[in-house]
């Protein structure tokens, strides 16, 4: 099959979709009509294009809208919960300042403590040390339990997830 | 454009946080989003998982909707990236698909099977769905921007300008696109490809018509 250019036979595909332009496509036809080999190239290409339909045709659970709209009002109700994080980004910078300074002191305090605790807890681990190691999850778990995936969650905390909408 | 395309009145009512309009949007086009993202991800379920989220992001978006194009390109454009997104993850990281619906507690049961088996001729069935899994096949040995172009403009009818719009590229590149991902499929199909005067290697597919036969 080497009766086209490689020109020609990047045409080609444009040409049965019908994509050429009137001049182009006209040159190649000729060629085409003339030039078993070049025909039989193009027949190949449009042979191998209709085996396509053979693959099945998708089909969606009857209950995809439904679904999907579930999911959508899951969404809408966990916007609603975090929405105080979104209003924080809004203060001006002296407040923002003093937040800012109350929560790495209050962290670096909490650090503290929370080392000199975690020596005396490893020495007298007791059934409760998993829920206490991971108190963090626990009282945050019916947001995740709203939620359906880790991914999910951290599409939530995207910033222009809601786009201009905080009113819902 | 508003006025021709109903869809974008449909997504104006939308962005004016009307859900009735985003439920209707999702009921007409769910099907064609998840038939293109099938054929992409090759996976029923991951495609109706992606078609979700696809939906999600459409309403998430909605404030910023302006009607520029066609409301599918910008569909379409979402999913684009999304199914971008998935393909490129399993290049990093190659999964084995496991259909649940083919087998295991999801699975039909054996009187579901009989029902379902209850079509065409056995034979005539398993050379479509062989020739179906070698289509696939033959899909998935594309590369992924090639495979876009194709699923769009095969089974959205998609012209070179649109799927242009849709994977922000120009319409000579998409010509490049396709002209290599045809080339691809056809050497891939080869022998499935019967020329004047020889016998088709399976018979032609079944239409509408004739399932209801």
């Amino acid at each position: 099959m080497a009766s086209l250019s490689p020109e020609e036979r990047a045409n080609l595909v444009a040409f049965l979709d019908g994509e050429l332009d009137e001049e182009t496509s006209q040159t190649l036809e000729a060629k085409l009509n003339l030039d078993p080999q070049a025909r039989a190239e193009a027949e190949a290409l449009r042979q191998a294009w209709g085996l396509l339909d053979y693959l099945p045709k998708a089909e969606p659970s009857p209950t995809f809208t439904n679904r999907t709209m579930e999911r959508l009002s899951l969404a809408r109700a966990s916007s609603t919960q975090l929405m105080p994080h979104r209003k924080l980004r809004r203060l001006p910078w002296p407040a923002a300042v003093s937040w800012a300074a109350a929560i790495l002191i209050a962290a670096g305090g909490g650090l503290a403590v929370g080392s000199y605790l975690g020596s005396d807890m490893s020495e007298t681990a007791g059934p409760d040390a998993p829920m206490i190691q991971h108190l963090r999850i626990a009282e945050k778990w019916r947001y995740y339990e709203n939620a359906e995936d880790l991914d999910f969650l951290r599409q939530l905390a995207q910033p222009d997830l809601f786009g201009d909408d905080t009113g819902t | 454009m508003a006025l021709r395309d109903p869809d974008i009145r449909l997504m104006l009512r939308v962005r004016d946080d009307d859900a009735t309009a985003f439920a209707e949007l999702v009921e007409s086009y769910h099907r064609r989003l998840v038939t293109v993202l099938q054929h992409l991800v090759s996976s029923a379920e991951e495609a109706e998982d992606l078609a979700q989220e696809v939906f999600l992001r459409v309403y998430r978006g909605r404030k910023k909707y302006r009607p520029r194009a066609k409301f599918s390109t910008w569909l379409f454009t979402i999913a684009n990236h999304l199914a971008l997104n998935v393909l490129r993850s399993r290049q990093r990281k190659p999964v084995v698909p496991l259909n649940l619906r083919d087998s295991g507690p999801l699975g039909p049961r054996p009187a579901e099977q009989m029902v379902q088996d209850h079509g065409p001729q056995p034979h005539h069935r398993m050379q479509q769905q062989e020739l179906a899994a070698i289509v696939q096949q033959a899909i998935e040995g594309l590369n992924e921007r090639q495979r876009i172009a194709v699923v769009l403009n095969k089974f959205e009818d998609m012209n070179y300008a649109e799927i242009a719009e849709v994977m922000g590229l120009t319409s000579k590149a998409v010509k490049s696109l396709l002209s290599r991902a045809r080339e691809n499929l056809r050497l891939a199909l080869r022998e499935y490809i019967y020329m004047d005067g020889e016998q088709p290697a399976v018979s032609a597919p079944l239409t509408e018509k004739d399932e209801e036969l």
